[in-house]
């Protein structure tokens, strides 16, 4: 798996959002699985921030974007692409 | 064999709470082990200091009445005067009728507009019965965060205050929530963010069973509206210097009554107790325990106090209560 969906992963197991023992397949939905509400997203956004040293704009903040693994490692690398 | 129940020596979480691990050799959870919370202050305090609306109201305020939003509706208001407020007290038809007197004097003090907000009674009646039934239809950590029938009533409030600042083109909508409650001291809003906002607690609200829920969640046609006006929720008391303690001697100070019949967690609402009762026997997890944990991390809360709150026997009178007027057969 590449390392920014393991990131992802293990901050969502040490937060307690994921069982310990549970997988997520990179397509897998984190709202519908039952592993987000709204103010889990806000803390996932603030930890790529932070983790990453990026800004995510507010109006990328979409189903599209940040509902799967695989969303969230493709705007996070587009970020870091940007990234001056 | 059962595992041994492990205590975090520093906050109150304890291994009984899903996804809660006490490091053996530290004796700390994962949260005081990652250390205090980080917070844009600066950033916040500018929010406050420089956004303003364009119509008649800077800022939604969400005014329960309990001890907390009276402090924080005071201490907006003396940081900046400025501030053009409507603060709306949403009635869940389980609200104090203290929690309405002190609702309306601090509004009165502060020289903020008062709004009371009121649904379907018999609607509410049905979603806390049905969030009162429900198993698992929030994620597990909103479940360590609230109770079933808190999320509910707090999603409700967020997509009526939202409602409210769009239809009065309000930029901000501030709530106060605690470290616990929330950990990012201001969200932005988007137009396609508040649609999947929408569209998250009304699956929430389905996977209750409440199918026909349009009044509780944003009109879609205001959504479509907001364009690109800026809109930011703010929590200020995660920017502020506070102990949880001094809030209430702050208060009483400024003419704040506690509720003779409320139980000692919540000072406003009537529903609480069964809530948290209703939380425990479901999931075995105190709803306050995750939150006043936080406060204990943060330094705003003695842990005494916080095993105090979640040793507390809950307000049978209340429970009964709570049981009658939603129809709930007690078990």
């Amino acid at each position: 798996m590449d390392h920014i969906q393991a990131d992802l992963t293990n901050y969502l197991r040490s937060m307690a959002f994921l069982p310990k023992d549970a997988t997520l397949d990179p397509k897998d939905s984190l709202t519908s699985a039952g592993i987000i509400d709204s103010i889990g997203l806000i803390q996932l956004i603030d930890f790529i921030d932070e983790k990453y040293q990026i800004q995510v704009p507010v109006d990328w903040v979409s189903p599209e974007n940040f509902d799967t693994l695989e969303g969230i490692e493709r705007v996070i690398k587009k970020l870091l692409q940007e990234k001056p | 064999m059962k595992e041994k129940l492990a205590q975090c020596r520093r906050c109150i979480l304890d291994s009984r709470t899903p996804g809660i691990t006490i490091n053996p050799h530290t004796g700390l959870c994962q949260w005081c082990e990652q250390g205090p919370l980080k917070t844009a202050t600066e950033e916040a305090n500018r929010i406050l200091a420089t956004t303003r609306g364009g119509g008649e109201v800077d800022a939604i305020f969400a005014l329960s009445g309990g001890k907390d939003s009276c402090y924080t509706l005071y201490r907006l208001k003396e940081e900046y005067p400025d501030l053009r407020i409507l603060a709306v007290q949403f009635d869940n038809g389980f609200i104090a009728d203290s929690a309405v007197e002190n609702a309306q004097q601090f509004c009165h003090k502060t020289g903020s507009t008062f709004l009371s907000l009121s649904l379907d009674p018999l609607l509410l009646q049905t979603v806390f019965r049905r969030a009162a039934e429900s198993i698992n239809a929030y994620p597990v950590a909103a479940r360590i965060r609230a109770s079933d029938i808190c999320n509910t009533c707090i999603g409700i409030v967020k997509q009526k205050l939202i409602e409210l600042a769009l239809v009065h083109h309000a930029p901000l909508i501030v709530f106060a929530f605690s470290p616990g409650q929330t950990t990012s001291p201001f969200v932005r809003l988007s137009a396609v963010y508040l649609r999947w906002f929408r569209n998250m607690f009304q699956k929430e609200l389905e996977a209750m069973g409440v199918k026909n829920n349009d009044e509780l969640l944003i009109p879609p046609e205001l959504i479509e509206a907001q364009g690109k006006r800026e809109m930011i929720i703010v929590h200020p008391l995660l920017i502020w210097d506070y102990h949880k303690e001094q809030v209430e001697q702050a208060v009483v100070t400024m003419g704040w009554k506690r509720p003779e019949l409320a139980d000692k967690i919540s000072t406003n609402c009537l529903l609480n107790a069964f809530a948290n009762d209703n939380h425990i026997r479901k999931y075995g997890i105190h709803p306050y325990a995750f939150d006043l944990a936080a406060l204990v991390r943060e330094g705003r809360l003695s842990r005494e106090e916080a095993l105090r709150n979640v040793n507390m026997e809950q307000s049978q009178d209340l429970i009964q209560y709570a049981h009658e007027k939603l129809s709930i057969i007690r078990k």
